[in-house]
C-alpha cells in the first residue's frame, strides 16, 4: 500500500510547477514577455552598428549585441515552453500580445525613438487585432 | 516604406511562420524526418531572422515592430485555404483591426 501512493505522489508531483516564485509559471511567461521585448532591442542596437544594406541583415552578427538579442530569444523561448505547460493557452496567448505594446514602449524610454500620435493609433489598432485573433488563432495553430 | 522594404517584411513574416510550422511538425514522426525537418525550420527561420535583422538597420524599431501582427494575418488567410478553416466574423474584425494599425503605422 505505501508503495502505491508514494508512486501517486510523484504523479502529481510532477504535474506541479517548482516552489518558489522564480518558478511560477507567470513569472516564466512575463519573463518570456520581457525577454523577447529585450531581444528585439538588442537586436535593433547591433542591427544598427553593424548591418550596412538592407539585405545584409547577416552581418548583425559581427555585432554582439545581436548574439546577446539571439540569447533573449533562447532563454525566453524556454521560459514559454515552461510556463505554458501550467498556464492555460488563451491567457498566455492574450499576455504575447503585450509583446506589441511593449516593444514601442521601450523604443521610445530606452531607444529614444519619438513616436507621433499617428504610429501610436497604429500600434494599438495592431495590438487590439492581435487580442481579438488570439483565441482562433490558438485553434489554428493546434490542426497546423 | 519602399515596396522593397515591405515586400522583405513580408518574406521575414512567412518564413518564421513557416519555421515554427516545420518545428511543430519536427516534434513528432520517426528520427530521419525529425532531423530534416528541424533542419529545414532553422534554415528557413534563420532566413527570416536575417531579413528581419536588416530591416531593422534601415527603419525605427516602433516603425517595424507592428508589421509582426502580419504573422496572424498571413496565418488566418493559410488556414482558411489550406485548412478550410472558416473566417469568422470575429478574424475579420481582428484582421481589419491589424491591417488598419500597419497602414497607419506605414504612414507615420
Amino acid at each position: 500500500m505505501p508503495a502505491v501512493v508514494e508512486s501517486n505522489d510523484e504523479v502529481t508531483a510532477e504535474a506541479k510547477p517548482r516552489k518558489g516564485w522564480f518558478f511560477n509559471p507567470y513569472t516564466q511567461i512575463l519573463l518570456s514577455i520581457m525577454l523577447s521585448t529585450a531581444a528585439q532591442l538588442c537586436l535593433k542596437k547591433g542591427a544598427d552598428k553593424s548591418v550596412s544594406e538592407i539585405w545584409l541583415g547577416v552581418e548583425g552578427l559581427r555585432s554582439g549585441w545581436v548574439w546577446l538579442g539571439i540569447g533573449a530569444m533562447v532563454t525566453s523561448l524556454f521560459s514559454w515552453l515552461y510556463g505554458l505547460r501550467f498556464v492555460p493557452l488563451n491567457v498566455a496567448f492574450n499576455l504575447a500580445g503585450l509583446v506589441q505594446v511593449l516593444v514601442p514602449l521601450a523604443c521610445w524610454l530606452l531607444l529614444g525613438e519619438r513616436i507621433g500620435p499617428t504610429r501610436w493609433c497604429g500600434i494599438l489598432l495592431v495590438c487590439a487585432g492581435v487580442f481579438v485573433v488570439a483565441r482562433p488563432l490558438m485553434r489554428v495553430e493546434e490542426k497546423l | 516604406m519602399t515596396p522593397l522594404a515591405f515586400l522583405l517584411v513580408v518574406i521575414s513574416d512567412c518564413c518564421s511562420l513557416a519555421g515554427q510550422i516545420f518545428f511543430k511538425h519536427a516534434m513528432g514522426g520517426a528520427n530521419e524526418i525529425k532531423a530534416t525537418k528541424l533542419a529545414a525550420g532553422v534554415a528557413i527561420m534563420a532566413v527570416g531572422f536575417f531579413l528581419w535583422v536588416g530591416l531593422m538597420s534601415k527603419f525605427d524599431l516602433s516603425f517595424l515592430y507592428p508589421f509582426d501582427g502580419l504573422n496572424r494575418v498571413v496565418l488566418m488567410f493559410a488556414a482558411s485555404i489550406f485548412l478550410k478553416e472558416k473566417m469568422t466574423l470575429n478574424l475579420w474584425v481582428g484582421v481589419g483591426l491589424i491591417c488598419a494599425g500597419i497602414l497607419l503605422v506605414s504612414r507615420s
